[in-house]
């Protein structure tokens, strides 16, 4: 009995197999602690170049940021996702995930944490592959259970789609809480938020004009050709010429490429980063390079200090790994 | 009152967990809290009924940052220093500290300090961590303020149990320190005030004698001195009124010329409470193995030392077969000498080797020993037998008696020790000293009571001192520079420990491995006026601020009251008579002592100030051997002269 009692207050994967094991002792439930799936699970994205309308001078070229970098971000947004698998159930991984976002705002040069900062976690699983009992057994541990069949077109039950399914759904559900911060900040804010990622997927904080997104990672770059080997060619306080990034799905951003620190010795892509600011209007477009040049010195302000000793501090700036750390201790 | 923001809060990892007698918690960086911090622990569950409460003590701090490498550091900032301070964001950093548990409640059972809000103790708090409510309790008072902790906003005076201090549960206090901070003994100044203060009446009378065995710290005991505004809070925090001691009494021998006191509190405007000390045959005879060594004094020498202290002195002695037709009574130094020296003619005289069993080489050098103890113990040890001593048995409560040993030598002041705490226990056995209880203050206790060297009488009495004299109200309050290099019986024995700055190779050795680093790094460093106290009562050290004494410092009084140059005969003689009799001038007494030798006057000048008289003059020439008035010798009656030649009559015819 306290062992229920005290899994319906605590979601956490281990209270959650405890219960289980107490439920339904026949599910194999997973305890040889396996790493995160999420590094297990080939990203969704293939590699890919994409061609981008230069908004900035005609031609792609490099240009260098002229002036001493400037401390304006007043926070900084990122978002978290951890998932393992908690049990096969008639040979269907039922996953749990956790997904965090918070707002770490900087006061006195000091980072602390903006309201409060978005948790959730929950199970993911097809629940046409679960029978009737094990779903009710699930539904009644006190957590979420998210259809992740209802979202996938895909009818495979091979147990490595349906698990590769259920990350994707977590990462949507990332993408969601960081989403929500981001709206709210611009709601209730107007200085300078860093966010880590593109900020596209929403309408409110794709025109706001108080929101930097940065994007460290390059499966899609928008390039091609010649343009492809002067981004490449950035040196450090470089920034390429601006580009209005467009995606079916997506909300139109002007962005551009940043080189925060000296690739030499390194692959092209080291010390790079991609900004996402607001699509100008059409009539303000002759303003896009000052408002660049601006925003660049304020990224490049945040090279210091280094984001070590994690792996990615080439691109990553303090605050981002700030936030990171606070939502690894509260989750 | 309970702070009610929390300052810090209790973690614990698998790698570095909690116990019953420890914890860790961290901070804000900006929070008030160091090493010697009391903290509170609330729990969250209760135990047995009751909230779990847990105080400790911050032994050790650490701080670190989200870096894993200086170097990370340094290549962030491109190995310029200068560049990390216009760095946008400062890097995480955590205070973490390290407490040790003072105290839990409930006290049972003891069990691992909980996951909790740290808060910063205050008052109340202080005396129930260091289990102070149970002697602050109105009616049955105990405590004696030995300083005031501070951390944060809170100033918490810090108090010891007078049962524990002064007896009968545990007794002696032990400091030590580094010289040069005046730390030592401005504190045993500052806490003998407090047990003045606070002694409680129904633990009866107590005094102290303090042992000066170098330079003038404590001549001016009885003259006020300056403070500061932050000393005077320190003192109405802990009760206690800012001021010299009230009644002092000083004892100090004469130099070697017998006419000029031997101490640095000789100006004579200070001598209205200086009292000579001198002793004679019988006080020092009974403690000569102070002042002969084992070399000296073998089976056979102490046989006869001790026939001459129960035979020979102060009795009347005749021997008619070996000293025919001669008696004696020997009461000085120069009576014995007289003796000793009849003695060897007669038996040189007579061809014989022994005297009633003892050899004549032994007599010879007992003889050769105790006439040598005049010599090197002169001024203190006199050889008319004129006594000058301590008011065994009219001691009075509240009263300070300094014995200015500081220039004497080592034997004279291992002789001077010796006597007067064995007088001291004499008299609290008979329960007829005048007061229920002594402090004694010695200082330099690494050379009295040394760890290692040979055992030595002063050593064998301090033990005795520390082990069995709180059951009589003997109370050994001791100093010393090096706490490793006194016998640790001494120094286990005392109930509480002060410690000031201390050397770090002092640190280094064994005794102080209990303490933490950050512990010992804080005493190595601590300022002048902080102590750091162990106390029966308190399971762990506590660092305390003490005020500085409102008494005189020994520099500021010896400029002030300098030192009187050796002085005529006459002026010494008119500067200790005068006191007893302001009518006596310097003229007078050139009169009555003109005719006299210098040793003669001396005793006389001796034996008044023993007696003090009401008539001061008539005493005093009454101890002056009476002169026979010089007669004139008559010219004889000439015999007829003879007649004289005439030059020119060389026959006489």
């Amino acid at each position: 009995m306290t062992v229920v009692l005290r899994a319906t207050m605590d979601q956490s994967l281990v209270a959650l197999q405890r219960q289980l094991r107490a439920l339904a002792p026949d599910i194999a439930l997973l305890t040889d602690g396996e790493p995160p799936l999420e590094r297990m699970t080939a990203d969704a994205k293939p590699p890919r170049l994409v061609g981008a309308e230069v908004i900035e001078g005609g031609a792609m070229r490099a240009r260098r940021v002229f002036g001493d970098p400037v401390v304006a971000f007043a926070a900084f947004l990122d978002g978290t996702q951890t998932s393992h698998v908690v049990a096969y159930v008639d040979g269907v991984p039922i996953v749990h995930g956790t997904v965090a976002a918070a707002v770490r705002i900087r006061r006195n040069r000091r980072l602390t944490t903006w309201h409060r900062p978005v948790v959730r976690r929950r199970l993911y699983g097809p629940r046409r592959a679960l029978s009737a009992e094990h779903e009710r057994i699930l539904s009644g541990l006190g957590i979420d259970l998210v259809d992740t069949a209802a979202a996938s077109g895909d009818a495979s039950s091979h147990p490595f789609i349906l698990r590769d399914q259920a990350v994707h759904r977590i990462q949507e559900d990332r993408e969601e809480a960081e989403r929500e911060l981001a709206e709210r900040w611009c709601h209730l804010e107007h200085e300078p938020l860093f966010i880590d990622g593109g900020i596209s997927g929403s309408e409110k904080v794709a025109v706001a004009a108080c929101t930097v997104g940065v994007v460290k990672s390059h499966r899609t770059l928008y390039a091609e050709g010649d343009a492809l080997q002067t981004i490449f060619g950035l040196r450090r306080a470089e920034r390429s010429s601006v580009l209005r990034v467009t995606s079916p799905k997506r909300i139109p951003v002007a962005s551009w490429y940043l080189r925060l620190r000296d690739a030499v010795g390194h692959d092209p892509m080291w010390g790079l980063v991609r900004v996402e600011i607001a699509n100008p209007a059409r009539i303000d477009e002759h303003d896009i390079g000052a408002r660049a040049d601006l925003v660049s010195r304020w990224i490049l302000a945040e090279a210091a200090p280094l984001a070590m000793p994690d792996a990615r501090w080439d691109k990553m700036v303090y605050g981002i790994r700030d936030c990171e750390e606070f939502l690894r201790a509260v989750t | 009152m309970t702070t009610i923001t929390p300052l810090g809060r209790v973690v614990a990892t698998e790698r570095r967990p909690n116990t019953p007698h420890e914890f860790h918690f961290w901070t804000g960086l900006d929070s008030p809290v160091g090493v010697g911090t009391i903290v509170r622990v609330e729990g969250k569950y209760t135990i047995n009924g009751q909230i779990t409460r847990v105080y400790g003590v911050v032994v050790e701090g650490f701080s670190y940052s989200d870096l894993q490498s200086p170097l990370h550091d340094v290549l962030g900032h491109d190995g310029s220093p200068a560049s990390a301070s216009l760095a946008s964001t400062e890097r995480a950093e955590i205070r973490l500290y390290t407490a040790a548990v003072l105290r839990q409640l409930p006290d049972e059972p003891l069990q691992p300090v909980p996951l909790g809000d740290v808060y910063l103790a205050d008052d109340s708090d202080v005396a129930v961590a260091l289990r102070m409510d149970g002697y602050l309790a109105e009616g049955s008072r105990t405590g004696i303020p030995i300083g005031v902790y501070h951390a944060g906003g809170t100033d918490a005076p810090i108090y010891l149990d007078a049962d524990f201090l002064i007896g009968p549960e545990a007794a002696h206090l032990n400091i030590t320190g580094v010289s040069g901070l005046a730390t030592k003994t401005s504190a045993i100044e500052w806490i003998l005030s407090s047990i003045f203060t606070h002694f409680p009446e129904q633990k009866g009378s107590i005094a102290a004698v303090c042992f000066n065995v170098k330079g003038p710290d404590l001549c001016f005991l009885d003259k006020e001195g300056e403070i500061d505004e932050r000393d005077r809070l320190l003192y109405e925090k802990c009760g206690v009124p800012p001021g010299p001691f009230e009644n002092v009494q000083y004892f100090a021998p004469y130099k070697s010329d017998g006419i000029s006191l031997n101490t640095l509190r000789s100006n004579e405007a200070l001598l209205d409470n200086v009292t000579p000390l001198t002793w004679g045959l019988r006080e020092v005879l009974q403690y000569a193995e102070v002042l002969l060594n084992k070399d000296d004094v073998d089976a056979k020498a102490d046989a006869l030392i001790d026939f001459i202290r129960e035979r020979i002195v102060d009795r009347d002695f005749a021997d008619e077969h070996l000293l025919p037709g001669k008696r004696y009574r020997v009461r000085s130094f120069a009576d014995l000498e007289q003796w000793f020296k009849d003695l060897l003619v007669n038996m040189e005289q007579r061809g014989s080797e022994s005297w009633r069993t003892h050899h004549i080489a032994t007599i010879r050098k007992v003889r050769n020993r105790l006439s040598n103890i005049s010599t090197r113990c002169a001024g203190l040890v006199t050889d008319d037998g004129n006594v000058g001593d301590l008011p065994f048995g009219s001691f009075q409560d509240r009263t300070v008696y300094v014995i200015d040993v500081a220039s004497l030598e080592e034997d004279a002041q291992d002789l001077v020790f010796a006597r007067v705490v064995t007088k001291l226990r004499e008299h609290l056995e008979k329960r007829d000293l005048g007061v229920k209880h002594v402090i004694v203050f010695v200082d330099e206790l690494n050379k009295y009571a040394p760890s290692d060297g040979q055992d030595t009488y002063v050593r064998k009495m301090l033990l005795d001192l520390a082990e069995r004299g709180r059951y009589l109200g003997l109370v050994l309050f001791s100093a010393q520079q090096f706490r490793s290099q006194v016998h640790r019986r001494v120094v286990g024995n005392s109930g509480t420990a002060l410690y000031g700055r201390m050397d770090a190779d002092e640190l280094a050795t064994p005794g102080y491995s209990v303490l933490s680093p950050a512990v010992k790094t804080k005493l190595a460093t601590l300022e002048k006026g902080q102590l750091m106290v162990r106390h029966p009562h308190f399971t762990q050290p506590i660092f305390v601020r003490f005020p500085r004494p409102a008494i005189m410092r020994g520099r500021d009084g010896a400029e002030r009251y300098p030192q009187t140059q050796d002085a005529s005969l006459e002026s010494a003689i008119l500067r200790v008579l005068r006191p007893l009799d302001p009518t006596i001038t310097l003229n007078w007494v050139k009169d009555i002592t003109d005719v006299y030798e210098q040793e003669d006057v001396i005793r006389a000048k001796n034996a008044t100030l023993l007696e003090r008289p009401a008539d001061v003059k008539r005493f005093f020439k009454s101890q002056l051997a009476r002169i026979v008035p010089p007669t004139t010798v008559g010219r004889p009656a000439l015999v007829t002269p003879m007649r004289t030649a005439p030059p020119d009559d060389p026959y006489g015819l």
